[in-house]
């Protein structure tokens, strides 16, 4: 499904992602579950960044997917929700998710990458540069898991 | 300036270094003896060093040029024991201006808590009165959520000012305490 979902007002519609073998910025934020979470405590291991609402269909599928994904290989999967800060858990909560949901409320760390299209899924090397990302579309596992793997295995 | 030299010219100089050590691995014989792969070994080692010792004059050199001294503010925190007061995030305002906004993880606590200290914000000020304040969040006495702000005036001088943010335990009221301190 190609799906692509404009991000709130404010991001220019030139904006992109972070380019590929680019170090993705640092982030920090505050989990559903109340534990804080740093991306960077995430170096050494592939790490795989999902943001999404949800209000966007494809988003709601692919975290899913995603979450699924991180139980069966192992990998982290962080998804950054741009609900809102009320909205997050609840939404978290139907879909079942496992994964860390990060509640970036104020959309500040979505403004730090660029987020022009949802869902926005980046895949990161152990040394936190961006591998692959797919904008605006569900991630294609067809691509992600071998290059995941090829990531665990390096 | 306390450099040893000029970076530009140091980093030529390793540049020199580093080319005449890839001549002669290149010009090595395949079967090159034991001593001569040891002497490379040591050159790499002390390249390393050379490197690390480059990476510090640096450093410096960007806070000298960004930070000097006649400007420089520094706030940095600490926790210490912390039992009645578990660290979520630190605001820091200057002048009424936020200038840092900090969220801990876990791991960054229990670093805090093993006596590690973090340069909560570095920049500058003029000379004269300012005032810093920091809101501190986290979970107090019975799992509470506890949220407390504490002000400092500093009297900026033409020294660099230190400020230290210390969350300690005062034990006779089990309440946690956020002491401010200033260091010239």
């Amino acid at each position: 499904m190609v799906a692509a979902v404009a991000v709130a007002a404010g991001v220019p519609a030139s904006a992109a992602p972070p380019a590929l073998n680019s170090i993705a910025p640092d982030f920090a934020l505050k989990a559903v579950d109340g534990h804080n979470v740093r991306l960077s405590e995430y170096r050494g291991e592939p790490v795989v960044v999902h943001f999404w609402a949800g209000w966007c269909g494809p988003c709601r599928e692919s975290v899913a997917a995603l979450d699924a994904l991180g139980l069966r290989s192992g990998t982290p999967v962080l998804g950054v929700n741009l609900d809102g800060a009320d909205r997050s858990a609840a939404v978290a909560d139907s879909l079942h998710l496992k994964m860390p949901t990060l509640v970036d409320a104020q959309q500040s760390v979505a403004r730090s990458y660029d987020v022009a299209k949802l869902p926005l899924t980046l895949l990161l090397d152990a040394e936190g540069r961006v591998r692959a990302s797919w904008s605006g579309v569900a991630a294609d596992f067809a691509e992600l898991t071998p290059q995941l793997e090829r990531l665990r295995q390096d | 300036m306390k450099l040893k030299s000029h970076p530009l010219l140091f980093a030529a100089r390793l540049f020199t270094v580093l080319a005449l050590l890839a001549a002669p691995l290149a010009a090595m014989p395949s079967d090159g003896g034991t001593a001569s792969l040891k002497s490379v070994d040591q050159d790499v080692q002390a390249l390393k060093q050379q490197l690390i010792d480059l990476n510090r004059d640096l450093f410096k050199l960007e806070e000298e040029l960004l930070y000097p001294a006649s400007t420089q503010v520094a706030v940095f925190l600490s926790v210490d024991v912390g039992t009645f007061f578990a660290l979520d995030s630190v605001t820091l305002k200057v002048d009424d201006k936020e200038v840092a906004n900090y969220l801990y993880t876990d791991r960054e606590v229990q670093a805090l808590h093993r006596g590690g200290v973090q340069k909560l914000y570095l920049g500058n000020l003029k000379a004269g009165s300012h005032e810093i304040v920091a809101f501190f969040t986290g979970k107090g006495p019975h799992e509470r959520d506890y949220r407390r702000g504490t002000t400092l005036k500093v009297d900026k001088t033409v020294g660099a000012k230190y400020v230290e943010l210390r969350i300690s335990d005062r034990e006779a009221s089990l309440q946690p305490e956020f002491v401010v301190r200033q260091w010239e």
